[in-house]
């Protein structure tokens, strides 16, 4: 089944286009990385399927619905959740504030009225909670605040944000920006993790080629604004428009 | 900490018509609201009666009912700016409107207390509702503008197209404040020893009311809304990408602030007996944001010590021979210097020296 597609996606910015003629399609339970230099419009590609840019031309369909015209929490409600490129957490509020936010979102909804409502009542806010600190190894420091961890963990915990909406599906900007190697080892380790006990559908961008390599079923290769190639891990490393246009030649 | 929740369960079955979690009070709710209940019962007796205390301070009885009365305003002025992070500097048009409504409601319909302020709480609240929809629309300096805009306005309107109703310029004088509950004539003394205490039934009235809006702000801060209001703060967007609808959030915030602002308003009516056309004015936006941020924003009890420390300055010191003409000049002074040395205003400052002694622990 197709989860998400893309038809004709056009996104332009004055006179330059980001994204020029996008389709692409991810069917559900696959792991689909998008690749390419920088400027090709990755990141522009997932901002316009998260609804926080405004496509020129063409539509986004998840789940066979049309995206275009609908708040970003919306659209997070119906199953798109985004982990961003820089760790984008609530600095001041404790490690657990910060995933209960997110299952405050998931288990009750975008809005409700239970201001008079203690939040020790909701235990189902706090299970999730404590389940996705779990599974992303904060739960040791659920009572720190979010801006005392070290980078490395407060990646990890900007994807636990996004893993505590049980979304059908993830999108991850770079999940390993910035990262030690060791960081970098546990963040991919994490993500396998993740795709083996969650069979979650996901959508990774990333300059790694070998995390890329490593975790994807698909590779999609933008090239400016527009998809060059695609096709499995193999086929990519062996496609030599791809070699020329964005691995520049280099042996892999 | 562990059996909190089996404790909120079985209240809930008890009371099965209750949501639960709502009538149940947890952790330090009790603890911290009979402190407060405590504190409030002794204020004015050490403020305006005690021996050498009173005469120092040379505090006076009428002082502490407004102390408590802006304290609310104010606390209910933090859930928006402390916690929501959001500036509004138009907060006098659930301030005044609020007063206006419940001194119409008083001549027309009736003087009760109780029912003064609540008619003038919905007034407040309502406006807050339809000026927060069309305030929010925009962030950060243009909300700022906006609410100003909008309580200006309505600060024109009260001074005259309406004046048929306000009284335009010279305020509104017809009003008419019964007794509390039919009975109780407020401005009385009440009797033996609660008099010592508490002074007039009008503070008592004032007390429970501020007891009672401490508790509500209390909860909101432990509800969801509490996380959700400082998660926007910090980072609206990722609150957007998390799936939460901010937009409705931050209107909640700023109708709940003015509802806090609607019953402080109200009370304001019923203490002065009249409403001055400036209680729309926007220096009383302006006084609310300095009690605020001198207090400490993003706390629950420093609005109220803030709005205590600027109401003493304003009505006392003002009249003291010597410094008493340069009383703006003392208040200006008083505010640069707490937010030079303690950002975090005269709330912050006790919570640095509790941390210095005890060694940190958190609250």
């Amino acid at each position: 089944m197709t989860l998400l597609k893309t038809d004709g996606l056009v996104k332009k910015f004055g006179g330059l286009v980001a994204t020029d003629d996008v389709n692409l399609s991810v069917e559900e339970n696959e792991r689909v990385s998008i690749i390419g230099p920088n400027g090709a419009g990755k990141s522009t590609l997932v901002n316009l399927i998260t609804r926080r840019l405004d496509p020129t031309e063409g539509d986004i369909q998840f789940k066979g619905e049309s995206i275009v015209g609908r708040d970003p929490h919306e659209v997070v409600q119906m199953g798109i959740s985004k982990s961003f490129q820089t760790a984008s957490i609530f600095s001041e509020l404790t490690v657990r504030e910060n995933a209960e936010i997110a299952a405050l979102a998931a288990e009750n909804g975008s809005f409700g009225f239970k201001f008079l409502q203690h939040r020790e009542s909701l235990t189902g806010v706090h299970d999730r909670a404590t389940d996705t600190l779990d599974a992303v190894g904060l739960l040791g420091q659920a009572d720190r605040t979010a801006a005392d961890l070290p980078y490395g963990d407060k990646r990890r915990l900007e994807i636990g944000i996004a893993l505590a909406a049980e979304p059908d599906l993830l999108l991850m900007d770079e999940p390993t920006a910035g990262m030690s190697p060791e960081e970098t080892e546990s963040t991919v380790d994490l993500i396998e993790e993740v795709k083996r006990e969650l069979g979650l559908t996901f959508v990774l961008i990333e300059h790694d080629m070998e995390i890329v390599f490593r975790i994807s079923d698909r590779i999609v290769v933008l090239n400016r604004g527009q998809i060059i190639a695609e096709g499995t891990p193999d086929e990519i490393r062996g496609d030599d428009e791809v070699q020329e246009a964005y691995l520049g030649g280099v042996d892999l | 900490m562990s059996d909190e929740p089996a404790t909120a369960a079985e209240t809930g079955e008890e009371t099965p018509a209750d949501v639960p979690g709502v009538f149940t009070l947890y952790g330090n709710e009790l603890k911290t609201l009979i402190a407060t209940a405590i504190v409030l019962a002794l204020f004015p007796f050490v403020f305006a009666r005690m021996p050498v205390v009173s005469d120092v301070l040379q505090g006076y009885q009428s002082l502490t009912t407004l102390i408590l009365i802006w304290g609310i305003f104010a606390l209910g002025f933090d859930l928006l700016l402390g916690y929501t992070g959001l500036l509004s500097f138009g907060h006098a048009a659930f301030w005044g409107s609020a007063a206006y409504g419940a001194g119409v409601f008083s001549q027309h319909v009736t003087g009760s207390p109780v029912l003064m302020v609540v008619a003038g709480t919905l007034v407040a609240v309502l406006l807050a509702w339809v000026l927060g929809f069309l305030s929010l629309r925009r962030g950060g300096i243009y909300f700022a503008i906006l609410t100003l805009a909008f309580a200006q306005m309505l600060f024109y309107m009260a001074s005259s197209p309406l004046a048929f109703i306000t009284d335009g310029e010279n305020g509104f004088t017809g009003v008419e404040t019964a007794e509390l509950f039919g009975m109780i004539p407020l401005e009385e003394d009440l009797p033996s020893i609660l008099g010592e205490l508490l002074g007039t039934t009008l503070y008592a009235f004032v007390a429970v009311l501020t007891l009672l809006c401490i508790a509500l702000a209390y909860r909101i801060l432990q509800s969801p809304y509490g996380m959700v209001f400082r998660a926007i703060r910090e980072n609206e967007q990722r609150a957007k990408f998390v799936g939460l609808n901010v937009w409705r959030y931050k209107l909640m915030s700023f109708v709940l602030s003015g509802l806090f602002a609607g019953i402080a308003g109200s009370l304001f009516t019923i203490h002065g007996s009249y409403v001055p056309l400036s209680s729309l004015y926007w220096t009383e936006s302006g006084e609310v944001v300095i009690m605020t941020v001198l207090g400490g924003t993003g706390s629950l009890f420093g609005p109220i010590i803030g709005a205590g420390l600027y109401l003493y300055v304003e009505n006392i010191v003002s009249g003291f021979d010597t410094v008493g003409p340069f009383w703006h000049l003392i208040l200006g002074l008083v505010f640069v210097i707490t937010i030079w040395t303690f950002p975090r205003g005269i709330w912050g400052f006790f919570q640095d020296v509790r941390d210095y002694i005890t060694g940190g622990d958190d609250q």
